[in-house]
């Protein structure tokens, strides 16, 4: 198995916007007369090898939640070079990935064959994500009426499913409970351990400095500091 | 080389397959009522033109319930694959914002969940045959070929209503109702034998009038579909695909922008 890794070489993400401030795609830019740009990253470079946990801290625009799109591969880079190697496992959004309609099983089938599993395996493995996410009857009742913690908890059962090498975390992990966050943990030194990657982005410091040895502070979609988590935190709080 | 693409072949059908399954329980529902659902639907969109036309105007013409039955199932499918399209990304928004996945099949997952709900559909057609009592012929052997065409010109019309319902979020109604008129700018709910001269050539430019005579020549007239009729719709389905469906590859890079 080759060793997880995340290359991002002077990437930019380009937002294009028409005169109510919309943001449009390229096509619909194109047909527009009015259109403005701004770049929620820019020049941004920095590589990731196994066995490392970065989080990403910043005030809130200030790009982290992009960056970790692109490297879920939900973005593309509109600059620069991306690349990276290990499955990746994302939860990235309030929402975890679900469905409000469909049951907690049901997303937890379609996310599984999402991320690259046959429904075979996904179907195979269905028992084992309902365990995890210890939601006992509640896995087969729809999300809508699940809370943001209970989401979070079949997202990251889902994505431990897919056995990441690459894990990304969008403040998701801070909708979880005390005793879930333990779990959170455990899996993601875990996944370290065994030469994987833990990028997650959120502002419960004490949480992402024991998951994450170094950190990267976002401003103005640009890396304004790249180092130990406790001397980027520090410049952090110093100057938010 | 071969093996990696067969592979790569079945990985997207089980995404295809699940985003289906998902589609089908989010829209229609579970159980035995999803049945009832499906089966009232083609009535609830337009029935009350099979009843205008069949009790209230009592119009002269061979079977006319059954005529309209020709034209309203086909365009259900049309329809219900617009509407559903038009906000297939929006409805898919959490996991487009979480994971990368091929969202071409979204537009095709949606018309295999019309798909469905439309053979549910072709009761109407069966039940207004026996209402009049016209038997079914050789020529229903044509049947699955006009359903291929069909179910192409909902496909095609797809990836286009999936783009619209993303850029123009403010028009999707708009949308919809166009699509609507476009019923009534085909042969819907007279035949095209009973339209005017000026309007027959008219109509012709429309797809739904072939494919709606293509349903009457095989259910109501007994005959083999007009070459004209399936291959103009199965033109148009072509063109359109070969026209939205590179421009929907490249703009997924660019969901997760617009979506929020």
């Amino acid at each position: 198995m080759n060793a997880a890794s995340v290359e991002v070489d002077g990437v930019g993400v380009r937002f294009l916007f028409d005169r109510y401030r919309r943001v449009v795609s390229p096509t619909i830019a194109r047909l527009r007369r009015h259109v403005t740009e701004t770049w929620g990253l820019e020049g941004v470079s920095f590589s990731v090898g196994p066995g490392e946990g970065v989080a990403l801290i910043g005030p809130s625009g200030s790009g982290k939640t992009t960056l970790l799109r692109l490297l879920a591969g939900v973005l593309t880079p509109d600059a620069g070079r991306l690349t990276v190697r290990g499955q990746v496992g994302s939860l990235l959004s309030v929402n975890a990935g679900l469905l409000p309609m469909l049951t907690g099983r049901e997303n937890a089938e379609l996310l599984g064959v999402l991320g690259g599993l046959r429904r075979e395996q996904t179907r195979a493995r269905l028992d084992a994500v309902r365990a995890e996410s210890r939601l006992g009857d509640a896995f087969d009742r729809p999300v809508s009426a699940y809370s943001q913690g209970m989401r979070a908890r079949v997202g990251f059962a889902v994505a431990e499913q897919l056995e990441p090498r690459i894990l990304l975390l969008d403040e998701v992990h801070e909708a979880l409970d005390h005793e879930f966050r333990n779990e959170v943990e455990r899996r993601c030194e875990a996944i370290l351990s065994a030469g994987g990657i833990v990028v997650a982005a959120g502002h419960d410091h004490p949480m992402l400095a024991r998951l994450c040895s170094r950190a990267l502070l976002m401003r103005g979609g640009k890396i304004a500091a790249d180092g130990d988590f406790l001397s980027v935190q520090s410049e952090y709080v110093l100057d938010p | 080389m071969l093996r990696r693409r067969v592979e790569a072949g079945r990985v997207r059908a089980d995404v295809l397959l699940t985003l289906t399954q998902a589609d089908l329980r989010a829209r229609y529902g579970r159980g035995g009522f999803r049945l009832v659902k499906w089966l009232l639907d083609p009535f609830a969109l337009l029935g009350i033109y099979l009843i205008l036309v069949t009790f209230v105007l009592d119009r002269p013409g061979e079977a006319p319930g059954l005529s309209l039955a020709c034209a309203i199932v086909p365009f259900q499918l049309v329809m219900s694959t617009v509407t559903n399209s038009t906000g297939a990304i929006q409805a898919r928004e959490s996991i487009i914002l979480n994971m990368a996945f091929e969202r071409t099949l979204i537009p095709a997952a949606t018309v295999l969940t019309e798909t469905f709900a439309f053979i549910a559909s072709l009761s109407l057609i069966a039940l207004t045959m026996v209402a009049y009592g016209v038997a079914p012929t050789v020529a229903l052997l044509w049947y699955p070929l006009v359903f291929v065409v069909n179910v192409a010109l909902a496909a095609a019309i797809a990836y286009p209503a999936a783009l619209f319902g993303l850029w123009f979020r403010e028009l999707r109604v708009f949308a919809i109702s166009l699509v609507r008129a476009m019923f009534f700018l085909a042969p819907g709910l007279v035949p095209l034998s009973a339209a005017s001269e000026t309007a027959h050539d008219l109509l012709q430019l429309n797809p739904l009038t072939g494919l709606f005579e293509a349903y009457r020549d095989v259910f109501l007239f007994g005959q083999a579909p007009g070459a004209w009729d399936m291959l103009y719709p199965l033109g148009v389905a072509a063109l359109l695909f070969a026209l939205f469906v590179p421009v929907f590859r490249a703009e997924q890079s660019q969901f997760a922008k617009v979506i929020e």
